[in-house]
């Protein structure tokens, strides 16, 4: 055992904290301030500067919002994060750091509807263009990589799709193509995966799931994992702040002018309460784990159920790479399929605990129907593309006791 | 010895390395700190290594600080 390497249980709780000086307090300081005052003109020059550390605005930085970054810092073994005020404005201001008008990111098919909207819809209408691929595939990947491309982005688990892509073998290819490789690690969390480690350049997440874990707080967070040399020529406008900035050239650009210019900063109560919630994230995904993996193994041999989707299970056809990925836990998201959405709907109505809402992540266990909530929009392609079809029902399962959570899944099912 | 360190004359214990200058000087955030030393920006990693001689111009710079970080954007 190495003495001086936290475990990510102990990392979850000591990580990236530095103790309270003036009061000894444990939790995380609230500073609900928007902005901080210095004795002098010169003072509040200076940070501005940035000859001296400090604050001054908290669109741009906040104490609470920093201690919050710390942590997951830690958590990923990056060089240091930007938080945001959803996992959406951390996609966005992460590509809107890389890409300009007139460049391609390529990005995997089955993520979330949501990101999967702003690729497709949003961005080209600003001259982003974005080629889709499958994720699992890797030489596909390194196709769709042209001059332009600035930005390889994938989920480290699709969501809804709970596809898995070999993170090695894309990360190669960003090595050899020289673009930034960033990963979505929401679904795993970094207790289960830390992109950093497979090569990826940047691991990003929507903090207002696990990491969160209660429901309660909306957030966003982007990880510079370290190993991308910023004075590559395929972001001249980064290779030119490298000869100042060296590591932290992106990080800087990310917050000092991306994110301080579009104002989508995490607010500092959200990232109090994301600090208290990530603390118990190791006991938590330990539990989400095995209760998915249980509710899998239920489901797979209910004759109402028509599939199981779970990496965990060994018919998934990515569960040998999940299994090496994941060090053998699988997350806590999984999806059935049913006859067709009535049957869905029938039986999400029919749940007695199990919360019908479009979140996952949470302490309880949540279901939602996507076809008919947040890939509504997308075309049937796209949807398909995304393994949303209108029989299938997608559950987020939560920490309770895995005999109540299969009991109000069989309850119901009884009715379909 | 003398340093210039931010334009200030200061005085150190001599034979520092960077790293221990960000301690004796108490900056804060050392994490997020770069330091330029005669002109050049160091790379973290040599801060342990990089020994500070009489005389030399040291920089404190802050990137990813609250403020707009002094970078030079254009």
């Amino acid at each position: 055992m190495n003495a001086t390497v936290l475990q990510p249980d102990t990392l979850v709780v000591h990580g990236g904290l530095e103790p309270e000086q003036a009061t000894g307090a444990t939790a995380p300081s609230l500073v609900q301030s928007n902005a901080f005052a210095y004795p002098t003109a010169e003072a509040l020059e200076d940070v501005f500067a940035g000859r001296e550390a400090g604050y001054v605005y908290s669109r741009i930085a906040n104490p609470t919002v920093a201690q919050f970054e710390r942590r997951i810092t830690a958590l990923e073994n990056g060089v240091g994060a930007v938080a945001c005020a959803s996992g959406m404005a951390a996609i966005s201001a992460m590509v809107l750091a890389l890409a300009g008008a007139g460049d391609e990111i390529v990005s995997g098919t089955s993520v979330f509807g949501g990101t999967f909207s702003l690729f497709q819809q949003t961005l080209c209408r600003y001259g982003i263009t974005t080629r889709f691929v499958e994720p699992t595939d890797a030489e596909a990947c390194r196709r769709a990589v042209t001059d332009r491309t600035k930005l390889i982005f994938v989920e480290a688990i699709g969501n809804p799709k709970l596809d898995v892509p070999d993170i090695g073998a894309l990360a190669a290819i960003a090595r050899e193509k020289g673009v930034v490789l960033a990963v979505d690690n929401t679904l795993p969390t970094p207790l289960l995966f830390q992109p950093g480690r497979h090569g990826a350049h940047l691991a990003i997440h929507s903090t207002s799931k696990f990491i969160n874990g209660h429901g309660n707080a909306i957030g966003g967070i982007i990880v510079d994992c370290g190993s991308f040399a910023w004075d590559n020529a395929r972001y001249p406008h980064l290779s030119v702040l490298h000869k100042r900035a060296r590591n932290l050239t992106f990080l800087a650009f990310l917050r000092n002018r991306i994110c301080r210019d579009l104002g989508c900063c995490l607010q500092p109560f959200n990232a109090f309460l994301m600090s208290m919630g990530v603390e118990s994230l190791g006991v938590r995904m330990e539990r989400h784990c095995a209760n998915a993996q249980s509710v899998a193994r239920f489901l797979s041999g209910h004759p109402r159920v028509r599939a199981v989707r779970y990496p965990g299970l060994a018919a998934h056809p990515d569960h040998a790479l999940a299994d090496r990925q994941f060090a053998g836990r699988h997350g806590a998201i999984l999806t059935l399929r049913l006859v067709d959405k009535a049957a869905c709907f029938r039986f999400i109505n029919g749940l007695k605990r199990a919360r019908n809402l479009v979140n996952l992540g949470d302490a309880r266990t949540l279901v939602v129907h996507p076809a008919s909530t947040f890939c509504r929009e997308l075309d049937d392609a796209s949807r398909l593309a995304m393994g949303v079809t209108d029989d299938l029902v997608r559950f987020s399962i939560g920490i309770e006791h895995a005999d109540d959570i299969i009991q109000d899944l069989e309850q119901s099912l009884k009715k379909v | 010895m003398k340093l210039t360190i931010n334009g200030k004359p200061t005085e150190t214990p001599s034979a520092l390395s960077v790293t221990a200058l960000l301690e004796n000087q108490r900056v804060k955030m050392p994490d997020m700190v770069s330091v330029e030393l005669n002109g050049e920006i160091l790379d973290r990693k040599a801060f342990p290594a990089t020994l500070l001689k009489e005389g030399d111009q040291v920089e404190f710079l802050y990137f990813m600080g609250g403020g707009s970080g002094g970078v030079p954007w254009n």
